[in-house]
């Protein structure tokens, strides 16, 4: 018998050549400026798109095969944890507040960078950019579904998860995460790739989902464990793809220096503002803690932004510019939320509670300079109140920020006693700012920020006139049963209830 | 018992013994795998593995995730084939490697030399030729439980059987002591290699940039002799850092070669420079040298840089600030265990 001869396997360099080898042809019809028409107003210079490498060289063939199995996995395990409801292995039915939050404010941003993606795969110029960001869309959109699919089970047992869609739209503290991501779809091709592609992908990343999934599988939520185990397999690719981006526009020209050092100062700002509701997720809202929101931020902001950062340092890049201001944040930014949306729990899609003695001490443990010093005797004064059986509510509404549309509760750096507020005339109109970063990012592009949609404006104009029931109705917010007081609420009877029943013979 | 390891993309088959890691049996049957620390830290080795069984060894848990074991990612340095085993690397094909097999050799020490105050000259003539490309390191194996430490050849690949390393005495180093203060002439030693990817770019054919710092001189010496003898014609500088002139080794030596070379320019730089004394060279750090002497735009170039971390550190940055970039600029790093503990974003690949 003849010996067996393996052919040569073709390295993946060639094999995404080969791939890739027709995609970027010479156009005759229309000048290269007319088909790429986008890629020149940011002012960002490039002369050859073929330095933009796209290490991955995944070709669609494999990407196919990969995401299927894992489409598979995904699917049999979100049957499982229906079949055998799952739901009632969480710790606590308030966990759901964390998960609502999620659906509502951060499943949408998915779907806002599959479109992101789609669009800027078009408008870039080099193949393999185009090819990566195509396969960047696809892995966004499966990110929303898979999201949406693992959460819908929880969805016919408990109250708030119904409409997160037009929540995401017209609710109040969503639209935080909602106007990061119309900002930057928006914003050039480049700009998104900062905003999304960098600043999301890779400076935040980590402090969002790390904590969610960890937060998950601490509560009993396999769900969105598995959700997030499918996922991370993509968010390396991802990376990548911000990370060559930004090391391809500062070696292409180094006029692009400044403008990507803006771009890093604005994204990395909005992007810790919307940290703001993960932060209070991981204090206040998970029975079973991982870490603190400090701690967290120590590790990846503080490690492994650090690290990134001497790494660009040698690009001439410097730390983003709030850089020291979220540091000194880090220690009061979850309570002021926190207090925040317990006053207004009138107005949130899920419910608010004042937290027990246990979470106190915990709550003092993690933040020892800041918690009981500021912290705990306005918790112990609410308390007082609602044991009087005259809980504090704050049915005024809250002054948004203009940029990042959180409510205006952050206080002063250097003094946690003194809210920071900061406002500019515009064109004859006032407008106003939660913080300098904020502030600095409205007066670098108004005519941008003087178009936000904001919600608390929104309740005062036709249809709604101030009229709060009109309100609810235009949010799909059902009064009584998806807001206010956790305890007593259906969420929290039923789940104690269906659990009895689970684990006991009554 | 022994078991067959298939590499792709390359599709070759090589012989590993129990007890071997597939990135020994690769480099020893020439195939270079990506890899620096060789102990399970820094996950540059990391492979597919796509049929059978490896041990992972000490692979580092933060080197080597939970999920990537799941995945049959392993770390070459350190896996442990425990049956046939096909993996797949990322192998870019370099046309300048050469691919040399790794080998065992044993020599005599024929002669020892203070080069400096604190660097030993060292002289080995080893039974057989060795062939390496110039750049490349070798692993000296020491008595006394010492065991094997890796040192750059400071000869150009040209002179056979008889190779040189330039040690600098490290205190408190156990090696490098034994070398300063107990070796003989005459000693046998034993050494293996080459090892590495160090070595010149020839096939780009751009100029050339060398800077070396402290015992760093060692590789860009090796490249640069060797580049001369071949006729390489296109500009060559080297930059070359050290404290005071008597840390100076082969300053004369750099001085002929610029004379009788007229593509070859020599920049020496002093950091430590008693103040007054005759030195007329530059005075600072080798890439204050070099940006003085580009004008800060080191644009068209390759650069080889070598010598103490902070040293190749402050040249990265000076290079790239000049526009010179990632794949234009090649260091060899010794990663010892501490430096693999240090947070690095995975903005860079190669520096």
């Amino acid at each position: 018998m003849d010996t067996q001869v393996t052919k040569k396997k073709l390295g993946l360099k060639e094999r995404y050549k080969l791939l890739t080898r027709d995609l970027g042809w010479e156009t005759t019809f229309h000048s290269r400026e007319e088909v790429f028409p986008y890629v020149h107003y940011e002012g960002i210079k490039i002369h050859d798109w073929d330095k933009w490498e796209d290490p991955f060289r995944l070709t669609m063939d494999a990407y196919w095969k990969y995401q299927a199995e894992k489409e598979r996995k995904f699917y049999a395990i979100i049957d499982a944890h229906a079949q055998n409801n799952g739901h009632l292995n969480l710790t606590d039915a308030h966990y759901l507040t964390a998960i609502k939050i999620f659906l509502q404010a951060i499943t949408p941003g998915e779907y806002c960078a599959h479109k992101g993606f789609a669009r800027v795969g078009r408008e870039f110029g080099g193949v393999g950019t185009q090819v990566a960001c195509q396969m960047q869309s696809l892995d966004e959109v499966r990110h929303a579904q898979t999201q949406i699919h693992a959460m819908s089970n929880y969805n016919k047992f408990y109250q708030g998860f119904h409409a997160f869609s037009d929540q995401r739209d017209r609710i109040w503290y969503t639209s935080v995460a909602r106007s990061f991501f119309d900002d930057a779809l928006s914003s050039g091709p480049f700009e998104f790739m900062i905003a999304i592609g960098f600043s999301f992908e890779y400076v935040l990343t980590n402090l969002l989902f790390v904590p969610f999934m960890s937060g998950a599988a601490y509560n009993g939520d396999m769900a969105t464990v598995t959700f997030g185990f499918s996922a991370q397999s993509d968010e390396a690719r991802h990376m990548t793809l911000g990370l060559e981006c930004i090391k391809f526009m500062l070696e292409q020209d180094p006029a692009n220096l400044p403008i990507v050092q803006k771009w890093i100062d604005k994204w990395f700002w909005r992007g810790l503002r919307i940290l703001a509701l993960v932060g209070t997720m991981m204090d206040y809202m998970l029975p079973k803690r991982v870490m603190s929101w400090k701690e967290a931020f120590d590790i990846y902001g503080i490690e492994n932004g650090g690290a990134l950062f001497n790494d660009l340092a040698r690009y001439g890049v410097r730390a983003p510019k709030g850089w020291g201001d979220a540091a000194a944040a880090i220690d009061h930014m979850s309570h002021q939320l926190m207090l925040g949306l317990y006053q207004w729990s009138f107005g949130t899609a899920f419910h608010g509670w004042i937290p027990s003695d246990d979470e106190m001490e915990w709550l003092s443990a993690k933040y020892p300079d800041s918690f009981d010093k500021y912290y705990r005797p306005r918790w112990e004064h609410i308390k007082k109140l609602a044991a009087a059986g005259t809980p504090f509510k704050n049915y005024g509404l809250a002054k948004l920020c203009q940029t990042c549309q959180l409510p205006c509760v952050f206080t002063e750096p250097g003094d946690p006693t003194l809210i920071c507020h900061r406002e500019i005339d515009y064109k004859g109109e006032k407008y106003h700012f939660c913080s300098d970063g904020c502030k600095e990012i409205f007066e670098n592009e108004p005519e941008k920020y003087i178009q936000a949609w904001l919600p608390m404006p929104q309740l005062f104009q036709e249809p709604l006139k101030g009229d709060l029931g009109a309100w609810m109705n235009y949010v799909s917010l059902v009064d009584g049963q998806d807001n206010g007081d956790f305890d007593g609420s259906q969420d929290q009877i039923n789940f104690d209830k269906w659990r009895g029943m689970a684990t006991s013979n009554k | 018992m022994s078991y067959q390891l298939t590499i792709e993309p390359l599709g070759q088959t090589v012989e590993v013994e129990e007890g071997q890691t597939i990135l020994d049996a690769a480099l020893r049957a020439g195939i270079y795998l990506p890899h620096a620390c060789c102990h399970g830290l820094c996950a540059t080795c990391k492979v597919q593995v796509l049929e059978g069984e490896v041990d992972h060894g000490v692979a580092s848990t933060f080197a080597l995730m939970d999920f990537e074991r799941d995945e049959n990612k392993c770390l070459a340095c350190c896996a442990i084939p425990q049956s046939d085993v096909v993996i797949e690397a990322e192998i870019d094909e370099d046309v300048d490697a050469q691919n040399l097999p790794v080998r065992d050799y044993t020599g005599k020490v024929i002669r020892l030399e203070n080069l400096t105050p604190t660097v030993k000259g060292l002289w080995i003539e080893l039974e057989q030729d060795i062939e390496f490309q110039a750049g490349q390191y070798v692993d000296l194996h020491l008595p006394e439980g010492i065991g094997g430490r890796a040192f750059s050849l400071a000869n150009p690949p040209s002179t056979g059987k008889v190779v040189e390393l330039n040690i600098r005495i490290v205190p408190g180093g156990k090696a490098t002591t034994y070398v300063h203060e107990s070796m003989q002439v005459g000693e046998e030693v034993r050494i293996s290699g080459p090892y590495g990817r160090f070595f010149v770019r020839k096939s780009a054919e751009v100029p050339l940039i060398f800077m070396a710092g402290g015992s760093g001189l060692s590789s860009p010496r090796s490249m640069i002799l060797d580049l001369l003898a071949e006729g390489f014609s296109l500009p060559i500088t080297l930059l070359y850092g050290q404290r005071s002139m008597a840390e100076l080794y082969y300053h004369q030596e750099f001085l002929a070669l610029a004379a009788s070379h007229p593509n070859f320019t020599y920049v020496p730089a002093l950091s430590a420079e008693p103040e007054g004394s005759s030195w007329q060279g530059f005075r600072g750090f080798v890439h204050d040298a070099a940006i003085a002497h580009f004008n800060n735009d080191f644009r068209g170039n390759k650069a080889y840089l070598c010598g103490p971390p902070l040293m190749v550190e402050a040249c990265i940055g000076s290079l790239m600030k000049g526009r010179l970039f990632e794949r234009d600029i090649y260091t060899e790093k010794f990663i010892s265990a501490a430096d693999a503990q240090q947070v690095r974003s995975p903005l860079f690949r190669a520096l």
